[in-house]
């Protein structure tokens, strides 16, 4: 992660629904039940002997969000089919969470419009304010609270249990998202945003830049006290074409740039979880001090990437989904191969799938891919 | 929240001692275990709303 050259590839699979498939369950059990989810990436941990996963990637455990009412989720057995993932669903432009006038709140006191306006909205207990207070309401923060709290808590035993069994350390700790990348997914909606940056672009600013202290409060408290693995990234829609390299210049990467920083100042790495192509900004990324990221490839060209970028930052990922889901063990041994010879060739690469992954993605293929970078990968 | 808080609460905290303070009678104690212990508090329902934005 260090950009250094260990004794051999490490294998990093951020392996989610496909644990389920694996491990004999349906979406629903591994989405519903995080026992089962545990379960499921023990057992996957164990037999493909990968190096480091997350604990949980099948990460938003449905029990919580149902007892929480929110709305947004699509449930594997319930909204949708049993053996689907769970899906995000973003309000309509005219109806998200967070109006567009609503900016100066929202600046003023994060933490407050969340609780007194965005949870009321996102949850179908939760009571607006200056409305009686129901059952549900109460209840809803009593068991969000106390699911939450016993979800998190399962995290230390879940992680200690997979050191033990295969000797498999978790891959991210802590979570961050973008300032940008909350405006656009839980709040304004991405098209209410896109609209927001030419229609009121100081309020956007002002609002991400309030958003600014609680993001990096929220990743170093959940960061690893060792400072031996990153904070996970999840990257949603700063890139072009979401939005255009001005706005990118101007709005997303400096009010991303200054947290990443002071998140190194502190000690640790970011895994920048690249979801999309993000090879016109990687200028901006190599402003960072060196190691101080490590870049995970989804829909690039990891070769490109590798150029562009390898010489300062760790390199994970860039084996196409489609390649693992509906292509022979061969064809993987041999983008694996490629990989190896031109990404890793000095060290600096883990293993790894370009996205998340799912149901889809075949057995024998995850076994192809663990295979050959255990037999060829090695310095 | 925002029309009882006067003082603009920092990362980690959703309602500030000095608000709180305000409102509770005259202190015997140790003050600073009060706040400690509150502020303490304050971070897990912090932690709720910002994991419920962040993560769920």
């Amino acid at each position: 992660m260090r950009n250094e050259k260990p004794d051999r590839i490490p294998i990093r699979p951020f392996v989610a629904e496909f644990t389920a498939k694996y491990a004999g369950y349906t979406c629903q059990e591994v989405t519903h039940d995080y026992t089962k989810a545990f379960e499921a990436a023990c057992r996957c941990a164990a037999d493909f002997d990968w190096d480091a996963i997350v604990p949980n990637m099948v990460y938003v455990w449905t029990g919580l969000t149902q007892a929480i009412g929110l709305k947004y989720y699509g449930v594997p057995g319930m909204d949708v089919p049993v053996n689907t993932g769970f899906q995000y669903r973003e309000p309509p432009e005219d109806n998200a969470y967070m109006k567009e006038d609503e900016y100066d709140l929202l600046a003023a006191d994060p933490t407050g419009y969340l609780f007194n306006v965005w949870l009321p909205r996102v949850s179908k207990y939760v009571c607006p304010q200056g409305q009686p207070v129901t059952i549900q309401n109460n209840l809803s923060f009593l068991k969000g609270g106390m699911a939450m709290l016993s979800y998190f808590t399962a995290f230390g035993p879940q992680i200690q249990r997979l050191r033990e069994e295969s000797g498999t350390v978790s891959a991210i700790a802590g979570i961050f998202k973008a300032p940008f990348d909350i405006l656009a997914d839980k709040l304004r909606g991405y098209l209410g945003l896109t609209m927001d940056l030419f229609e009121r672009p100081g309020q956007v600013r002002r609002a991400c830049e309030a958003l600014m202290p609680h993001l990096l409060h929220v990743a170093l408290t959940g960061a690893d006290p060792l400072k031996q693995v990153p904070i996970g990234f999840w990257m949603h829609r700063g890139c072009t074409p979401f939005i255009n390299m001005k706005q990118f210049d101007n709005l997303y990467w400096p009010t991303l740039k200054p947290i990443i920083e002071e998140i190194w100042r502190h000690g640790h790495q970011v895994l920048f979880y690249a979801e999309g192509r993000w090879m016109a900004h990687l200028d901006s990324f190599l402003e960072l001090p060196e190691g101080s990221i490590v870049f995970h490839v989804d829909q690039d060209d990891v070769f490109k990437v590798h150029k562009k970028i390898g010489h300062k930052f760790c390199i994970s990922g860039g084996i196409p989904n489609y390649l693992l889901a509906y292509e022979t063990p061969e064809n993987v041994r041999k983008f694996c191969r490629k990989v190896i010879d031109e990404v890793a060739v000095d060290g600096g690469y883990i293993m790894d799938a370009s996205a998340i992954m799912q149901n889809e993605i075949a057995i024998e293929n995850m076994k192809a891919l663990t295979e050959f970078t255990r037999d060829y990968g090695v310095y | 929240m925002t029309e009882n808080t006067k003082n603009k609460p920092a990362p980690g905290i959703c309602l500030s001692w000095e608000d709180v303070r305000k409102e509770l009678p005259n202190i015997q104690g140790d003050e600073e275990l009060f706040k400690r212990i509150w502020n303490d508090n304050e971070a897990l329902a912090y932690m709720y709303i910002w994991q419920v934005l962040l993560s769920f």
